[in-house]
């Protein structure tokens, strides 16, 4: 539904460049939510404002619902009238909501479609119908500043839903709301993308948001995607950095000189399984559990496990391939004078 | 001057400012509107950049801000004449108030939208809106309270340059303010024009508070307005727009057709309030009809302006000046304005508060007198006289502060003409000009120490017209009329400083 390809974006300031956007190749499935996290600064607004051409990229292409839209804009900062009808089948809602404060909230809702030119008639039945799919049709003749933030989003989700959309863009819709309203209008998010097979594409610096609605995600650093993926296969990857924020697990990962930390991770069907008495039985050893946590993510059912084996990582080789045989995801976080074949680094988070 | 004498100028002057101001605030809203909007859409990172638009736009719009409104009204002349046919009176005054409130409020219009929330411009370019779309509704109805505060501003600072419409015979209050109290002294009505600005700049200030805070206060919507639907706001506010409108356009029209009633007979005479002024009003009121004439008087608070328009064809005669003033204007401008009859001298005099004599004056004591060229040269030739200092050899009529040989060891103070009897208390003794003399309420041929002689007198006022005129059946009449005996009579009766020098002026 969104590709981007090649997509670069150097600002040219008087003194220096900032290259906010390196080469990012994005892809976003239809129907799908997909979660863009990253540091401040490290491009992901640059990213979705490029999506709709808000921001004209350097280089590369972005390509929505099968329209090549970097071909449609032209080179300058005004946008021709075939990209403009092209934004207007993209949503888009904004961290501070951006409406117009001198408007009601239903005309707010209208605006879109006044510029699609729709009758007045028209204009107040749909938006009247959009505010109370948001759950705010009682407050259409109130004023922006008469509601509270999260009434707001829910008018900007509103908003960005007239022009019929196939696509949604979020910038951090729920940083400036409270967690209790961000459940709310997450919830709303994943109903509409499930209703109205919505593909939504999100930026986010909180893991949380990822693990309640998004069905995929990228990892954003320094202008780049390092990582993207669905959720499953990203929890399943050794070495996921994303997977290691959804899930990070307590206990310290170095263990004792002579012993090997091991963290698996359960997915689906692999949940519900004693795997771990299994191994203590089977191979007669104590397994310490440093740490465990069992989620929900993208709705399926998701445990981690941090256990501690006795002996370094050779004499542990068997256990660890049984664990395996079970279809587990196994990854060696610390085994004194071990193999590290991952780096396990925190820090997404804004 | 009597209450029933000052309600009508007071009237007329309240009309001519609510004309003035109104038309040239409607003018600066439309034009100040785009040139504001422009000067944000062409800057950078915004969706019309431009650097040479917005650099072209701003200079020519710093340029308009940086000029003080009278040098820009008086430099306007031509311009004002080719756009509208004239450069005086209402109209000649609404153009440069006009010019001058559009980059004023253009500046005001760029702050305010500039303030508009980038994210609402981003949001409506979000949802497939183009420029024009942001422009109009999102950065003008957004910025609107703003708007309406930044022309409240407008408009009090067009009812101040206003002020200085006399000069070019606009009218309007702070042109009887000067007209009638500060030239001819009226107390009274420099109070009731000050008081009725006052209250004019307070209502338009209440107004334009009541809308922004009726605009911003979206949140509470006490406000009736706002509670009103759609559709009756609107309603009201074209009813209103075209009552203001057609009332403007009505009233100037009936002010301004006043001057240019058209009949062949008609003589517009330029003047200066006293007593030149005066003295066309009682020909004009009192000896024209019987003679078969029409005369209509332009005063003007300037003394540029009389003879500009005179020269462009505003004006058929103008009586305000002396023959010396006349060669000198004539040569600067390259016009040729020649002057018909002589109707009075008004001596130049020394007057004190601290001696009763000349002789009594002498090295140490301070004298003021007036610093325009012919008036200080003026006032030299009469110290010269006096024996009071000595001029060079051969020092012509425009004689300066660099021509005197021996200045007897007094201290000159040159200042502005009008302001010389206002320095008697201050200084030992003061050259004052008769008119001047009599509006601070003294009487030349009691109080001043000694007078200029009337005879052989340089400093006639004269009627002057353009050449080609000289000899127009009706300017002769309007010439006898001024040097008859029953326009003597109430010279001296009302001016008893002026003294009546008739007969024709080569
Ligand atoms: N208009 C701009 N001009 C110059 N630099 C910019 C501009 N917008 C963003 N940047 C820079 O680009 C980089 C990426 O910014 P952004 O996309 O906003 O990051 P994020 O949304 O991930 O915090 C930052 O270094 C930022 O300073
Ligand atoms: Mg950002």
């Amino acid at each position: 539904m969104i590709t981007t390809k090649g997509l670069t974006k150097v600002y040219r300031t008087r003194d220096r460049e900032v290259t906010a956007l390196d080469g990012v190749d994005l892809h976003v499935r239809e129907g799908e939510v997909h979660g863009v996290v990253g540091q401040s600064g490290a491009g992901k607004s640059t990213l979705i404002r490029a999506v709709n051409l808000l921001e004209v990229p350097t280089s590369g292409t972005v390509t929505v619902d099968g329209t090549d839209l970097t071909a449609l804009a032209g080179n300058g900062k005004r946008a021709g009238a075939e990209l403009r009808k092209a934004r207007a089948r993209i949503g888009m809602v904004f961290q501070h909501f951006n409406l117009l404060s001198a408007r009601t909230v239903q005309d707010n809702v209208e605006l879109p479609l006044e510029i699609l030119g729709h009758s007045g008639a028209e204009r107040s039945r749909k938006a009247l119908e959009l505010l109370d799919l948001v759950g705010l049709a009682d407050k259409a003749k109130a004023y922006p500043a008469q509601l509270s933030g999260g009434q707001k989003q829910r008018v900007g989700i509103a908003r960005a839903l007239a022009g019929d959309p196939k696509v949604l863009l979020s910038d951090e819709a729920t940083s400036a709301l409270d967690p209790e309203t961000t459940r709310s209008i997450l919830q709303l998010l994943r109903d509409l993308n499930r209703d109205l097979g919505l593909t939504v594409l999100l930026i986010t610096h909180e893991m949380d948001v990822v693990k309640a609605v998004c069905d995929s995600a990228s990892l954003m650093k320094n202008g780049k995607i390092t990582e993207s993926g669905a959720l499953s296969d990203l929890l399943a990857t050794p070495g996921s950095e994303i997977a290691a924020e959804l899930f990070p697990l307590t206990g310290d990962p170095l263990g004792a000189p002579d012993r090997t930390v091991v963290d698996i991770t359960f997915l689906g069907e692999n949940t519900g399984q004693p795997v771990i008495s299994h191994l203590a039985r089977t191979y007669n050893i104590d397994v310490s559990i440093l740490g465990a946590a069992m989620d929900t993510v993208g709705g399926k059912q998701v445990g981690r496990m941090r256990i501690e084996l006795p002996g370094p990582y050779e004499e542990n080789v068997v256990p660890i391939g049984f664990l395996r045989e079970q279809g587990l995801q196994i990854e060696i976080v610390g085994a004194a004078d071990a193999v590290k074949d991952t780096q396990l680094v925190a820090g997404v988070a804004q | 001057m009597n209450w029933s004498e000052i309600r009508p100028e007071l009237l007329t002057g309240l009309y001519e400012t609510v004309a003035m101001v109104g038309w040239a605030s409607l003018i600066a809203v439309i034009g100040g509107v785009p040139l504001g909007v422009l000067l944000v859409l062409t800057d950078r990172g915004r969706p019309l950049q431009n650097a040479l638009i917005n650099k072209v736009i701003g200079f020519v719009v710093n340029v308009g801000r940086s000029l003080p409104f009278i040098i820009l009204m008086l430099a306007l002349t031509a311009f004002t004449r080719a756009l509208t046919g004239t450069s005086i009176g209402l109209t000649g005054a609404i153009v440069p108030l006009a010019i001058s409130a559009i980059p004023f409020f253009a500046r005001l219009v760029e702050t305010a939208v500039r303030e508009v929330d980038g994210g609402l411009v981003e949001a409506v370019q979000a949802m497939g809106g183009s420029t024009r779309t942001v422009v109009f509704k999102a950065l003008l109805p957004q910025a609107l309270p703003s708007l309406v505060a930044g022309l409240t501003t407008t408009v009090v600072a067009l009812i101040g340059y206003s002020a200085m419409a006399g000069a070019v015979g606009g009218g309007g209050l702070g042109d009887v303010a000067i007209r009638y109290g500060y030239q001819r002294y009226e107390g009274g009505v420099m109070l009731a024009t000050v008081v009725l600005l006052v209250v004019l700049v307070n209502v338009v200030q209440l107004i334009g508070d009541f809308f922004v805070r009726t605009l911003s206060d979206r949140t509470t919507r006490s406000a009736a307005w706002l509670r009103a639907p759609r559709r009756t706001r609107t309603t009201v506010t074209a009813v209103a727009s075209v009552g203001l409108v057609g009332a403007l356009t009505a009233g100037t029209l009936g002010l301004t057709s006043e001057g240019d009633a058209g009949s062949d007979e008609t003589i517009t005479v330029a003047a200066t309030p006293t007593p030149h002024g005066d003295i066309v009003k009682f020909v004009a009121d009192n000896l024209a009809k019987d003679a078969g004439l029409k005369v209509e008087v332009k005063e003007f608070t300037d003394y540029v302006k009389p003879n500009e328009a005179l020269a462009n064809g505003d004006v058929d005669a103008n009586f305000f000046q002396h023959v010396p003033f006349l060669d000198d204007f004539n040569k600067k401008k390259h016009t040729d304005l020649v002057p018909t009859v002589g109707i009075l001298v008004e001596p130049i005099g020394i007057y004190s508060k601290s001696v009763d004599d000349v002789s009594a004056l002498g090295s140490g004591d301070t004298i003021a007198l007036p610093n325009d060229t012919t008036n200080e040269g003026r006032a030299l030739h009469l110290l010269d006289d006096q024996g009071l200092i000595k001029l060079k050899k051969g020092t012509g009529l425009d004689a300066s502060l660099n021509d005197i040989a021996d200045d007897g060891g007094l201290t000159l103070k040159p200042l502005e003409a009008a302001q010389t009897p206002r320095a008697l208390e201050d200084v030992d003794a003061a050259i004052v000009n008769g008119n001047y003399a009599i509006g601070a309420g003294l009487t030349p041929k009691k109080d001043a120490l000694v007078l200029e002689k009337a005879k052989g007198n340089p400093y006639i006022n004269i009627l002057a017209v353009k050449k080609e005129d000289r000899d127009d059946p009706a300017i002769k009449k309007l010439g006898q009329l001024l040097n008859s005996d029953a326009t003597k009579k109430f010279m001296e009766k009302k001016f008893p400083s002026s003294i009546p020098v008739f007969g024709p002026v080569k």
